[in-house]
């Protein structure tokens, strides 16, 4: 029987609109992922013209503060001594420097996050001072947006520069989308551009919509996850 | 639309920014004069001239100093405000209440 | 008239032909012709009618440059004719008229013009006032341009940002040099042109004897650029402005570009002038690049004998270029009584034309019925600024003008640079030009070919070294001398001789403006109206300078111009508007509040359910809500109230300076009223603080008040520097609050790893737990003054969290209560609303919340500016009141306390409680008047005065029984 998203209680605040354009769904992490929307081989070409994927399933956490980086060194996460670039770990976790002071770590597409399990249980009040959790998982809904359009869409929602370039992979831009807070992290490849991006989660279905229409003129449509490994 | 170079997040356009006044010396709160409060509270300089202002980058919430020509509309230089806030700040009661209460 | 074959038309395919309808008429014409070019082909002449006397208008620019071809196509009213594009079964109508476009009974006001002097409209019904309503009707009907269609559909118009390293704007002869060199450094260039077409002048222009080297050019120039990678071409695009740092906007089609331009080549070329003399503006006079555009872009040959008019070179070409289309050219009149002989005048000599040397036209005789030509009177000059009264007679039905130019310099304007014009021989230069901008071509004033293709090279080496790559040196500047001269301006006694077409301003308007004393061009622009017409100056600017100029004998450079602003061009509002984002945030239980018929209401970006039920209910809905609070049990989505959590060792030490109560001593597991006030003491925001860990509390904040609650916070601490973090964590968690009697019961069935009993967990507690096995922070508070909890649970389980709480309060009767019932509930316990019961000047003593403040700590934010307040003593204060007579009316919202003649006050927050029966409310008063049982008056709408009495807070359970049950 196919999953529903509200036998979960860890919901996207996107499943309906993922259900309305027909959304086929796996449980991970506890929580409702579309995994494809009932045509396989048509998102993997889509993915790699313009695709949007809801990862917000996905895991991820942050941590915060002025020993952020130390103590994040300590738990054995490479972290780039500059601000806006990702350094992917070993087990396919990447962890963005958003600030001198912040860090956004996320698990991979193959909903894997045993880094981020690790540090989230070993992070206490107590054990890590001057570094602090950021509830990343509740804070901000995440998307890939998917395909060699995709910097073509962004020049309609975002006034940064997210050409190849002006972006390189791993670089992270955190500015401006369709009029809220963003931060977009450029991954993929230099053939197929995957951005994540990743925005306040209350605002997700006025963005996603927003997001629709903009890619509208580009052919873009929603993927599945699966398509999005494939990619990847 | 002005772009203004972020220290964290590098050249952006105005519209992302937050302007936060002029960078003015907080006086001792517990031992300024009224008229010296009332200074800092209510009153810009307003230069033509080189000013030393607040900018926040509201998508980072990043705060920063930007130092700006008003005559010739440019802005000279951004920086951490780390450069001039270095020192924990601290503040004590009046020493005419101190001991009571 | 007819059309040439080719190579004339190298616009049109006439493969494709296209059929349309102008004034209801078919038209037939080829794909690529304008609606102008089409008309024209038919032998349809006259366009429009002018704004003010109603006179026939034609052809002028021939490149949307001016008023004359503005046309109403579909519901689209102000289109330019001689841009846009034919397309099948168009419905084009001409606009300005009353009756038909080719007998407009409002054309007699032309014989009324004497009685239109400049300045009527501020003259003629400044007095009496109540004229005016009268007067602007019947004006805004026989003045103006089309008329909008409200029944128009929306159209899809959308923005987009466009990056590149330089800009070029404008493709003729030097943009596209310049488009090129700098594409040849490694520049990505983008090459902008308002026109269909890239090639500017190359395309219709003459540059010599044979006609050969502008057309040979342009195919080189545009193989070359199609080949060349690094160029993007954008054509039909018109940048409207100049903004800091090479910030364009750029209109194609229905979308509005914002591009970042790099840095920018402005190639915008010139403007050509048309002349002034009597009739000058009858259809069938055009300027003479007109004639050229018609022949040569489209197959249309003008008219079949033609006069032109000319000060410089380029007359000589287009005598020519007519000749070739198979006109035949009266005569060429050229004010220049010794114009230097060159290839092109020593061709013309060949074909026989005549050349009036050190002449002017005087007026243009015109058909019966004004709609065309007839002859043109030729006089000879006796000085520059007068002609002898005896003239010479040529029949014709053509005028081509080429007297001069002014530079398309509005984007260099706007970006700073300035535009220095010659006395006498109308040509012009630019300079001061800001870094990061060159100009190229003849909107510099270079008029030869060669310098302005070396100019477009030296233009685009600059731009790529600007942007940062390597280039070879510039070469030098250089520059001819135009040997041309200024068209003189000579009124005609008959008047009618227009130097701004948009307006129907003649001289004569000009020059008793100047007498009237508006000699300041700013002055003379705004009392004439001169160039405020669509066409923005571009033809009228330039001749009302050189008229200020000779009354005041100032220099052109000394009359200086008029400011130039962006928009350059029409926008539509479509344009600006756009696909507009308007973000929108949605709670976790949103859909939930739909599906159970909330009428959901704004609260900053956030959408909060007002009250449940049918708008008809309203009242009765938000009163039963708040009933089942007081009674049962209710709940409410209170996901969108602010959150932060402030950690570390300064944590503690960082609540106390950022709000007004104390918070050293505070215990871990309990919360407290937190209120924060400005630098100048005002109240900005309240909410509670959870102290969880000794060195981390969660603290909320108003929904609308926490981003600047939030970024405040890291702006004092950024200079504070205290060992605290502070994160924003508003839409991380979902809430809700249930409240009533029998919340306790009802969380207890879900939760069971905490303890609820009022001993374990008393009111103002914190603990930790799970409700319905999901993480939650609970509190016990009582802003509704009941019994009550508030859970904060992870955002993506907040619709299972109110699921399961709807679930376990069914057979108790839970109901979800909106934000009245809320708001009702509340006042009822006398809680203020920050900026609903407070002001932008509220401090703490004047709202009664002096018992928020700690009076042992040294500093809190405002801290000095409440002290100075309280010593110096209030000025209002915040009160309760009620009415308990049901008969007298309810104040509203705002009404004003009055005492004798002065307003002492205001209601900030009134309702008729439905728990205690009576009108309760909230206002400021004057100090004097807030003492307990003393009557105030209340101004109500119509002017009633009801009477309340200042009564004790909180009205409802005033010992806080219930909330600490």
């Amino acid at each position: 029987m196919a999953l529903k998203p509200t036998q979960c209680a860890r919901r996207s605040f996107l499943y309906r609109e993922l259900e309305n354009s027909g959304a086929r769904f796996e449980e991970l992490n506890g929580s409702a992922i579309a995994i494809n929307y009932g045509d396989a081989e048509g998102e993997t070409a889509q993915a790699r013209k313009l695709g949007i994927c809801d990862l917000s399933s996905l895991q991820r956490t942050g941590f915060k503060g002025w020993n952020m980086a130390d103590w994040l060194r300590l738990q054995g996460v490479v972290l780039a001594e500059e601000s806006n670039i990702t350094s992917p770990q070993t087990d396919g976790t990447r962890v963005a420097r958003l600030a001198p002071g912040e860090a956004l770590v996320l698990g991979d597409y193959q909903g894997g996050g045993a880094l981020i399990e690790k540090l989230d249980s070993t992070w206490s009040m107590e054990s890590a001072d001057g570094c602090y959790q950021v509830p990343r998982a509740e804070t901000n809904f995440w998307l890939a947006l998917t395909g060699t359009e995709a910097p073509a869409l962004f020049t309609k929602i975002c006034a940064v520069d997210l050409r190849d370039q002006a972006t390189s992979v791993h670089s992270v831009v955190q500015t401006n989308v369709a009029r809220l807070n963003a931060i977009i992290i450029r991954g993929g490849t230099a053939e197929v551009p995957v951005f994540d991006l990743l925005s306040d989660i209350a605002s997700a279905v006025y963005l996603w919509r927003a997001l629709l229409d903009a890619m509208g003129e580009f052919g873009g449509k929603p993927i599945g996850l699966k398509a999005l490994q494939d990619l990847t | 639309m002005k772009q203004m170079q972020c220290p964290l997040n590098g050249w952006r356009n105005i519209q992302e920014f937050a302007h936060g006044g002029e960078v003015v010396d907080e006086p001792d709160p517990n031992r300024c004069t009224d008229a010296e409060w009332a200074e800092y509270i209510f009153m810009e300089d307003n230069k033509a001239g080189l000013v030393k202002e607040w900018w926040c980058h509201v998508a980072t919430a990043y705060w920063f100093i930007a130092e700006r020509d008003t005559v010739k509309d440019e802005i000279v230089r951004t920086y951490d405000p780390s450069e001039l806030f270095k020192e924990r700040r601290d503040y004590t009661r009046p020493e005419a209440l101190e001991g009571k209460s | 008239m007819q059309r040439l074959s080719e190579p004339f038309g190298s616009l049109i395919d006439r493969s494709q032909s296209i059929s349309f309808r102008f004034e209801g008429e078919q038209v037939s014409g080829y794909r690529g012709d304008t609606i102008a070019s089409a008309l024209l082909a038919n032998g349809i002449t006259t366009l429009s009618r002018s704004f003010k006397y109603h006179r026939p208008r034609g052809v002028l620019s021939m490149c949307g440059q001016d008023s004359n071809t503005m046309v109403h196509v579909g519901q689209k009213p102000n289109v330019l004719a001689d841009r846009v594009m034919i397309e099948a079964d168009l419905e084009v109508r001409a606009q300005n008229y009353w009756g038909s476009l080719e007998n407009d009974r409002l054309a007699m006001i032309r014989h009324v013009s004497r009685f239109l002097p400049v300045g009527f409209y501020y003259k003629a019904f400044y007095k009496p006032r109540w004229g005016w309503p009268l007067w602007a009707k019947l004006i805004r009907r026989v003045a103006g341009l089309g008329t909008v269609d409200l029944t128009t559909p929306h159209g899809y118009y959308d923005k987009e940002y466009l990056f590149t390293d330089v800009t070029v704007i404008g493709a003729g002869p030097a943009g596209m040099t310049a488009a090129l060199e700098a594409a040849k450094a490694g520049a990505k260039v983008l090459l902008i042109d308002e026109n269909a077409k890239i090639g500017g002048t190359l395309g219709y222009a003459r540059f010599d004897g044979d006609g050969q080297s502008g057309r040979k050019t342009l195919v080189d120039l545009v193989a070359e650029i199609a080949n060349e990678k690094n160029i993007r071409v954008m054509t039909d695009t018109v940048c409207t402005g100049w903004y800091s740092d090479n910030w364009l906007p750029l209109i194609k089609d229905n979308r509005l570009y914002k591009l970042r331009a790099g840095s920018l080549v402005v190639a915008t070329g010139c403007y050509e002038q048309p002349l002034i003399f009597h009739n000058n503006d009858l259809p069938g006079i055009m300027l003479g690049s007109a004639a050229q555009r018609l022949i040569r872009l489209y197959g249309v040959k003008p008219g079949n004998r033609a006069v032109v008019a000319t000060a410089n070179r380029d007359g000589y070409g287009v005598a020519l270029d007519l000749l070739d289309a198979g006109a035949e050219v009266a005569c060429v009149v050229d004010v220049r009584s010794n114009p230097p002989e060159d290839e092109m005048s020593s061709a013309l000599m060949h074909r026989h034309v005549p050349v009036l040397v050190g002449s002017t036209l005087r007026e243009a005789v015109p058909t019966p019925g004004g709609g065309g030509v007839r002859a043109v009177k030729i006089a000879h000059l006796e000085s520059a600024e007068r002609a002898a009264r005896r003239y010479d007679s040529f029949a014709c039905d053509t005028i081509a003008m080429s007297g001069s130019y002014a530079p398309a310099a509005a984007l260099l304007h706007q970006a700073g640079g300035r535009v220095s014009l010659q006395d006498g021989s109308g040509g012009f230069s630019v300079h001061d030009l800001p870094a990061h901008i060159a100009a190229a071509g003849s909107v510099t004033g270079t008029q030869s070919l060669d310098y302005v293709l070396a100019e477009g090279q030296d233009a685009g080496r600059q731009a790529a070294r600007d942007a940062g790559f390597e280039v070879m040196s510039a070469s030098e500047p250089r520059r001819t001398e135009p040997k041309a001269s200024a068209w003189p301006i000579i009124s005609h006694a008959k008047g009618k001789d227009f130097v701004d077409f948009d307006e129907d301003l003649q001289t004569r308007d000009i020059e008793n403006a100047l007498t009237e004393g508006y000699q300041h061009i700013q002055l003379l622009k705004r009392f004439t109206t001169n160039g405020m017409g669509p066409s923005q100056g571009r033809h009228a600017t330039l001749p009302a300078i050189r008229l200020a100029a000779r009354r005041t004998g100032a220099s052109l450079n000394e009359t200086g111009s008029t400011t130039s602003r962006p928009p350059i061009g029409p926008l539509t509002m479509g344009h600006l508007a756009g696909r507009s984002f308007e973000p929108v945030r949605y709670t976790a239980m949103h859909f939930r509040h739909l599906e159970r018929g909330a009428k959901m209401m704004p609260a900053g970006a956030w959408m909060r359910p007002e009250y449940y039920g049918d708008a008809r209910n309203r009242l009765e809905s938000i009163a039963a809500e708040a009933r089942n609070v007081r009674e049962n049990v209710g709940i409410i989505d209170v996901s969108t109230l602010g959150g932060l959590e402030i950690r570390g060792p300064d944590a503690a030490e960082f609540l106390n300076r950022m709000y007004t109560f104390a918070y050293l001593k505070q215990p871990v597991g309990r919360s407290r009223y937190v209120l924060m006030t400005d630098e100048a003491g005002v109240i900005v925001d309240d909410g509670v603080a959870c102290r969880i860990h000794e060195n981390y509390f969660y603290v909320t904040a108003t929904t609308s008040g926490v981003d600047g609650v939030y970024r405040t916070m890291l702006w004092y601490n950024t200079q504070w520097r205290l060992k605290v973090d502070i994160t924003h964590v508003s839409a991380s968690y979902a809430g809700v609050n249930i409240a009533g009697p029998k919340s306790r019961e009802v969380v207890d069935r879900v939760c069971d790893d905490v303890n609820l009993t009022p001993e374990e967990f008393p009111y103002m507690g914190v603990r930790r737990g799970h409700v319905a096995g999901i993480p939650a922070l609970f509190l016990r508070v009582g802003f509704v003054g009941e019994l009550g909890y508030e859970l904060h649970v992870p955002a993506s389980q907040g619709e299972a969290l109110w699921d399961a709480l709807i679930e376990a309060g069914a057979d108790a009767g839970i109901r979800p209560f909106g934000v009245e019932a809320q708001r009702l509930l509340r006042l009822e316990k006398g809680h203020i609303i920050i900026s609903q019961d407070t002001d932008g000047l509220t401090t703490p003593p004047e709202a009664d919340m002096a018992w928020a403040i700690s009076r042992k700590k040294p500093y809190y934010v405002g801290m000095r500016s409440v002290s100075i307040q309280e010593a110096s003593g209030l000025t209002r204060k915040l009160v309760g009141f009620e009415i308990a007579d049901p008969e007298i009316t309810q104040p509203k919202e705002c009404h004003l306390v009055i005492r004798g003649n002065t307003i002492t006050g205001r209601v900030t927050s009134v309702v008729r409680s439905p728990t205690l029966g009576k009108v309760i409310g909230l206002a400021y008063v004057a100090p004097d008047q807030a003492e307990l049982g003393n009557k105030i008056d209340i101004k109500v709408d119509g002017g009633e005065m009801v009477q309340a009495e200042v009564v004790k807070l909180p009205f409802y359970d005033p010992d806080g029984e219930r909330q600490e049950m």
